[in-house]
């Protein structure tokens, strides 16, 4: 059951990178349109049995939008039947209540729905697509079909000072859990970082919004995420690397968090060329910094370092070009300078880019230090 | 902001007893429509005395903060009422009375063996709230007492009318309360009044007062999640039988160690967690702190939606 000391509880399952919305601030690879969907729903099957085996307990069927995988269906059965949670993490304009009831004939538990404004135009300005109408009937359906529902919203700079709507939403659509968490900076979201970092005065507004509705107490459970760029310290990114949470791609490709494929000279392995426990247990990418060997100073003998375990690897590399440079989010870390800068900027208006815009065509990281 | 005049003060203070007071409470609207089971009101009998061993402690933090002798004469009557002036006198001599007249062994609930933790927590923070609070804001925490006159009224109707299997000498405690508390509250509205001048003191008397209301209604919480009956949410994944023994839930997972997996084998519904108490005192013997740990262990669980209750 246990992996060498990691056993890995939650599988993050991306089904498909393929999605309806164009949200400005997505962490999926920019280049995500040449990625197949590898895995048909017999080899997802497979994959949650030795899963199972891992010791997880638990799957998030995510994407993209997972629900346009052909074999859904078969993938929520396989996953019930090899004893996991099933929890589908949907944009919810994509499933009809018939088909939400059949997937929860098959095993499913629980869903997450994204929002991404608490308004219809504004939302619907975000995803670059009309959605919010539909995002709510899909709710509602949650709703009746006894499903808990967590309602999930991305916060910027654009919908933070809408926090307090956000939250009356989340208890109107009869939420369990509503997560609040500020962008990460990765993927499509750091090449529109000028676009989305808020302002210290809106992040502080938000999380007095926050703080009122937790006091009132009626409504939806509220997890308050801050982005990193306006925390001290980094967070215990996926709960420590290659630790408790296994990923993995829709090519099969296991990783340690959803960004890491795109740190190079990492090499990962493919389920099913790879038994899954050998993609978690030796995969040099995943090893490489499980732990704390690979920590240099000030991490190494930083007293915190088993509370935050070294932070984001991923926001190491994009930021600093190196992997294994401490997190610049932490303000002892030697970068800790491009947040500051990008975080002084935060005031300055700017552009967003959408997917499928031409200029976007570019990896905006080819240069990591491009903007800071 | 300007001080309230001394008439929008005390229609402020009564509209919060309108509002938080705990005749509202689910329990207190069961217990005078006549539906609580005898077994209901005996947890509710031996827990509410713990409450009523707090009020003359507390009463003597509040005559120690006092500098005017008139107020500490007035104030220690209430102490006397509590205590009585010998032996086999007082309100608390007549709570162990009433606790007899339900079926409940007098020793047991003299010596508090079964407290409910909540119950003990909310009667702590009431007088930890005295002990913390100055004079003015500990008298105001007493104003509950102008409700009280009402509640008392209600609740001998409903005892004799209800309960008839609970011999009405067992109510003196009641009676003997419809006279005490509209003088008390008389002389503590008055202080308040008189005291609370600007409306930074009035707005800390209601906090105060609020924050009592707070208190009985988490009593009688307590008291009503001791006879609900626990039961694995429908929406949880309970792997029980795992090295790991844990229930999985929608993005969250909670380990149990080895006691809580026994727990929650007995969480089927049926049994109230009293009974589940019982039960597994019935098991471990040897176990000091077991009803502790149960109720506390229900508690959390609920919290994190592991459980459901039903009442």
């Amino acid at each position: 059951m246990e992996a060498v000391g990691h056993r890995p509880y939650n599988l993050v399952a991306e089904l498909t990178y393929r999605c309806p919305l164009r949200c400005t601030y997505c962490s999926n690879p920019v280049s995500f349109r040449s990625v197949p969907d590898a895995l048909d729903g017999e080899a997802w099957s497979g994959a949650f049995r030795e899963a199972a085996a891992l010791g997880v307990v638990h799957v998030g069927l995510t994407g993209g939008e997972p629900t346009l995988h052909p074999d859904l269906a078969e993938i929520v059965a396989g996953a019930a039947g090899a004893g996991l949670f099933v929890h589908l993490v949907t944009a919810g304009t994509t499933l009809d209540r018939d088909r939400l009831a059949a997937l929860r004939e098959r095993g499913l538990r629980s869903v997450q729905l994204s929002i991404q404004d608490a308004r219809a135009a504004e939302s619907d300005a975000v995803a670059g697509t009309r959605a919010f109408e539909r995002k709510l009937a899909f709710a509602r359906d949650a709703a009746a079909l006894d499903l808990p529902l967590t309602l999930n919203v991305v916060l910027h700079r654009g919908n933070l000072d809408r926090t307090d709507e956000l939250i009356e939403l989340g208890r109107r659509l009869g939420a369990q859990r509503l997560e609040l968490a500020n962008v990460q900076y990765h993927g499509f979201a750091l090449a529109n970082r000028a676009a989305l970092l808020p302002t210290a005065e809106q992040l502080e507004r938000a999380a007095g919004a926050v703080a009122r509705a937790r006091t009132a107490g009626d409504g939806p459970e509220i997890l308050f995420v801050l982005p990193d760029y306006y925390a001290d310290r980094p967070k215990p990114c996926m709960g420590g690397w290659g630790r408790r949470i296994l990923v993995m791609t829709p090519e099969g490709l296991v990783l340690p968090c959803h960004a890491a494929a795109e740190i190079p000279g990492l090499e990962f392995f493919r389920y099913p060329e790879h038994a899954l426990r050998e993609c978690w247990e030796s995969a040099p990418g995943i090893a490489a910094f499980r732990g704390d060997d690979w920590m240099r100073e000030p991490c190494r003998s930083c007293p915190e370092r088993s509370r935050d375990l070294g932070g984001c690897r991923c926001q190491a590399f994009q930021l600093t070009g190196d992997p294994a440079a401490t997190d610049p989010a932490c303000a002892l870390a030697p970068d800790h300078a491009i947040v500051l800068d990008a975080r002084a900027r935060a005031a300055r208006p700017a552009e967003a880019l959408y997917r499928g815009d031409s200029r976007a065509k570019r990896p905006p990281l080819s240069n990591p230090r491009r903007d800071s | 902001m300007n001080a309230l005049s001394p008439q929008e003060f005390e229609a402020r203070l009564r509209e919060i007893g309108r509002e938080r007071y705990h005749h509202r409470h689910p329990f207190n609207l069961r217990m005078h429509a006549g539906t609580l089971e005898p077994a209901e009101i005996r947890t509710w009998v031996a827990n509410r005395y713990y409450y009523q061993t707090r009020i003359p402690i507390k009463d003597g933090l509040i005559l120690a903060k006092a500098q005017d002798p008139a107020f500490r004469r007035d104030w220690i009557g209430r102490i006397h009422d509590h205590d009585g002036h010998r032996d086999g006198e007082g309100g608390l001599e007549l709570w162990l009375a009433l606790a007899e007249a339900v079926g409940l062994d007098r020793e047991r609930v003299a010596g508090q063996r079964d407290v409910l933790p909540g119950v003990r927590r909310a009667c702590d923070a009431y007088v930890d709230f005295v002990a913390s609070h100055d004079l003015l804001e500990s008298v105001a925490s007493s104003l509950t007492e102008l409700f009280a006159g009402d509640i008392m009224a209600v609740r001998i109707a409903a005892f004799e009318r209800h309960y008839p299997w609970v011999a009405t000498e067992g109510l003196r405690y009641f009676r003997a309360r419809t006279r005490q508390a509209p003088a008390d509250s008389a002389f503590g509205l008055a202080f308040v009044l008189a005291q609370a001048r600007s409306r930074e003191l009035q707005d800390r008397c209601v906090a105060a007062l609020e924050r009592k209301c707070e208190i009985l209604w988490s009593l009688l919480d307590a008291v009503e999640a001791a006879h609900a009956r626990p039961r694995l949410s429908p929406h949880a994944l309970a792997r029980l039988d795992d090295d790991e023994p844990m229930i999985v839930l929608s993005e969250r997972a909670v380990k149990l160690g080895g006691s809580g997996r026994e727990i929650l084998q007995l969480c089927d519904g049926a049994r109230t967690t009293l009974d589940v108490v019982a039960e597994l005192a019935a098991r471990h013997p040897e176990e000091p702190d077991l009803a502790e740990d149960v109720h506390h262990f229900v508690e959390e669980m609920t919290k994190l939606s592991v459980l459901v209750r039903e009442t």
